[in-house]
């Protein structure tokens, strides 16, 4: 029920986010925020309550970790917005959690309780900070899209529809950039760790299914992603690309947890 | 609402009308308190800027008017016929309305500019200072401020930077967020381009580097904006240094080519540049543009920019209107719910009194009854008093638009009623 509830108030919240698009002035926006805000409240508790049930952090199935996600997302985006007013995020990050908990409660999967066998440290900080990752580059994406679509705007000097709800350049840059480079940093981490456990478990590195082929991929095209902000050539058309590519990489990585 | 207001503005008069009635700041106090000292006049405040002089009194008399013009003829040395081509003169609502939108900018010659807030304020708190401010002006001040406060926050009017050099500093904000920190490199001493710099050094960058083919010129303006003097065949050194470039000088070629760009933002690391070339002829070439991290914008791009967001502010503009308009209504009414509040409360008493002398007649009349039977009399008087106020108080709160013609109902009704003059 409460996840219905979380699942409501974020499409409302999207819904009104959107509108801002075609009507002028900042009321849907902070209307947006509120459901958004509110959503979260009830997503929360629906995480609280997994935690309670199964005592441990819901990382353990594809529902549990599209939740958790959202979640971490939503979280980040807030104290984004807390610090510099971005409105324009809403507009990718909104739908981006509306996604994500509709999976989770599409894929509709029971609580997990942990296998005694994947019981181990490396395995639980395997999970937590492969999501926690996920989350920071998620979020570094949206406003690395968001620094594509000022660059643009600024370049070609035409403003568009977004021009008044984005920040600076080099606020939408500086955000990724680090959303990224933390992002990625605790995705390596966890990446390594989840290696390593396998190598534990099952005597040998890792193997190809879905899920380590995506997580793989992303990891590599988020490394492009990082080394075009270093050599600041994320201006080019091509990066674009590559961000999509690596959004459908770990959309693959998390769909293949199921796996 | 017994308001007049006297002026005139940028649109009924010409700079030469303009500046003879202008008053200076130092000249406000005595000019307000003169005005106050007129006869009729009970409260008195006036507005003076570049592109308007307006005169505002609350009276019991329309007569004052005549006082009025004469009086800004006056101080204007100019014959009353002459001026009074030029003047406009607002009665009660119009004065309300006029002054919302004034404080708001939708009068102003920049549309939705915001000193006027600012100025308005200015000629309030100088009259309140005096005392020349009665409790209807400050009322209306009070409710002025709110309003103009409302339309900036509620429509974002005074958003979008509608000249040139402030178009300029929205986009370096657009490209740096805060300017705060950043070192601009001014090349040459046009006039736009020095205004740009005035802006953004007003916006507290670090530091602003002068470069001038007249070295003393160059000192100079590094003075003005506690900046740089430097030699202008060294300019390129301090390219690296800056974030934002305003070229503004006579040269008849380009003097900012791609190469040197290029190499600045690689001494930079790629952090980005703008360059701002307000040059006629044009100073750095358009090739620059295409070179990542770098933004040019010439005068023309500039103007453009200035052009839409003035477009947006004409859209933003309506909606203001829409709360202008709304804003009068409601002050009109506090007004006027406010001067009936006497004449409602002696009424009432009047016929309480009325009600209590019959009734007390009535029972002694009656005899003894039950005390269901003495209640259910008083209410059926109580009711009927009531039944009987309603439509006249009514009237009273909102039966009439005009001041004069409120009055005359008061006076009717108080006729009718017997209520003392």
């Amino acid at each position: 029920m409460t996840l219905y509830l979380a699942l409501g108030l974020y499409a409302l919240g999207t819904l009104a986010a959107l509108t801002t698009l075609f009507a002028r002035g900042k009321g849907p926006q902070y209307a947006g925020l509120g459901f958004m805000m509110a959503g979260f409240v009830a997503h929360t508790i629906w995480i609280g309550t997994i935690c309670a049930a199964t005592g441990h952090p819901p990382l353990t199935n594809l529902a549990e970790t599209t939740s958790f996600v959202a979640w971490v997302v939503f979280a980040v985006e807030l104290g984004l917005w807390l610090r510099y007013r971005v409105y324009a995020a809403s507009f990718f990050v909104y739908p981006l959690v509306l996604l994500l908990l509709t999976t989770s409660a599409v894929v509709g999967e029971n609580f997990a309780v942990l296998d005694p066998g994947l019981r181990s440290n490396v395995f639980t900080l395997h999970l937590l900070l492969s999501t926690l990752g996920v989350a920071g580059l998620l979020i570094g994406l949206a406003f690395g899209v968001l620094a594509l679509i000022q660059d643009r705007a600024l370049k070609n000097k035409r403003p568009g529809r977004l021009w008044e709800w984005i920040p600076s350049l080099d606020v939408c840059k500086n955000v990724s950039f680090r959303a990224l480079s933390i992002g990625f940093a605790i995705y390596t981490i966890g990446l390594i760790a989840g290696v390593l456990w396998s190598y534990r478990t099952n005597a040998g590195f890792m193997d190809l299914r879905v899920k380590q082929i995506g997580a793989v991929t992303a990891w590599i095209l988020f490394a492009v992603i990082l080394q075009s902000y270093i050599s600041n050539t994320y201006r080019r058309k091509r990066m674009l690309f590559v961000s999509a590519g690596a959004f459908v990489a770990i959309v693959v990585a998390m769909l293949g947890i199921r796996g | 609402m017994p308001l007049i207001l006297v002026g005139l503005n940028h649109r009924t008069a010409p700079v030469e009308v303009r500046e003879r009635l202008s008053i200076p700041e130092a000249k406000l106090a005595d000019t307000t308190y003169a005005l106050r000292t007129l006869e009729g006049v009970d409260g008195a405040a006036v507005l003076s800027t570049c592109n308007r002089v307006e005169a505002i009194v609350s009276t019991r008399e329309e007569d004052v008017i005549e006082s009025v013009v004469d009086w800004l003829a006056v101080r204007g040395g100019a014959s009353r016929a002459e001026l009074e081509k030029h003047l406009y003169i607002l009665r009660h609502g119009d004065v309300v309305k006029h002054l919302f939108r004034v404080a708001s900018g939708l009068d102003s010659m920049i549309l939705g500019e915001p000193q006027i807030g600012g100025q308005v304020k200015k000629a309030f708190l100088t009259a309140q200072e005096l005392g020349t401010l009665d409790s209807l002006l400050g009322q209306l001040y009070e409710n002025t401020m709110r309003v103009a406060k409302k339309i900036r926050t509620d429509t974002g009017i005074g958003e979008h930077a509608v000249s040139v050099p402030y178009a300029a500093v929205e986009l370096a904000k657009k490209i740096f967020g805060d300017l705060r920190g950043l070192q601009v490199l001014l090349l040459g001493a046009g006039d736009m381009g020095e205004l740009t710099a005035e802006h953004l050094h007003q916006q507290e960058v670090k530091q602003v580097f002068v470069a001038n083919r007249s070295f003393e010129r160059a000192a100079e303006l590094a003075q003005r904006f506690e900046g740089e003097a430097v030699q202008f065949d060294r300019f390129e050194e301090h390219l690296a240094k800056s974030d934002i470039v305003i070229a503004s000088t006579a040269a008849p070629h380009y003097i900012i080519e791609p190469i040197q760009v290029t190499r600045a933002l690689d001494a930079r690391r790629n952090r980005s540049l703008f360059l701002i070339d307000l040059a006629v002829p044009r100073n750095i070439s358009p090739a620059v543009a295409r070179i990542d991290g770098a933004y040019l914008y010439n005068v023309d791009d500039l103007q453009q920019v200035a052009d839409a967001n003035l477009g947006l502010r004409q859209q933003k503009a309506q909606a203001a209107e829409s709360i202008v308009l709304r804003e009068v209504e409601g002050f009109r009414k506090r007004l006027v719910a406010q001067d009936a509040v006497p004449t409602i409360l002696e009424l009432q008493q009047r016929l309480e009194n009325i009600r209590a002398a019959e009734l007390e007649k009535c029972l002694r009349k009656v005899g003894p009854m039950t005390a269901e039977q003495r209640q259910a009399i008083e209410m059926f008087s109580s009711q009927l008093v009531n039944k009987i106020l309603h439509y006249p108080i009514l009237q009273l709160r909102d039966g009439a638009e005009e001041p004069q013609e409120r009055e005359s109902l008061r006076k009717t009704i108080r006729k009718i009623f017997g209520l003392a003059k």
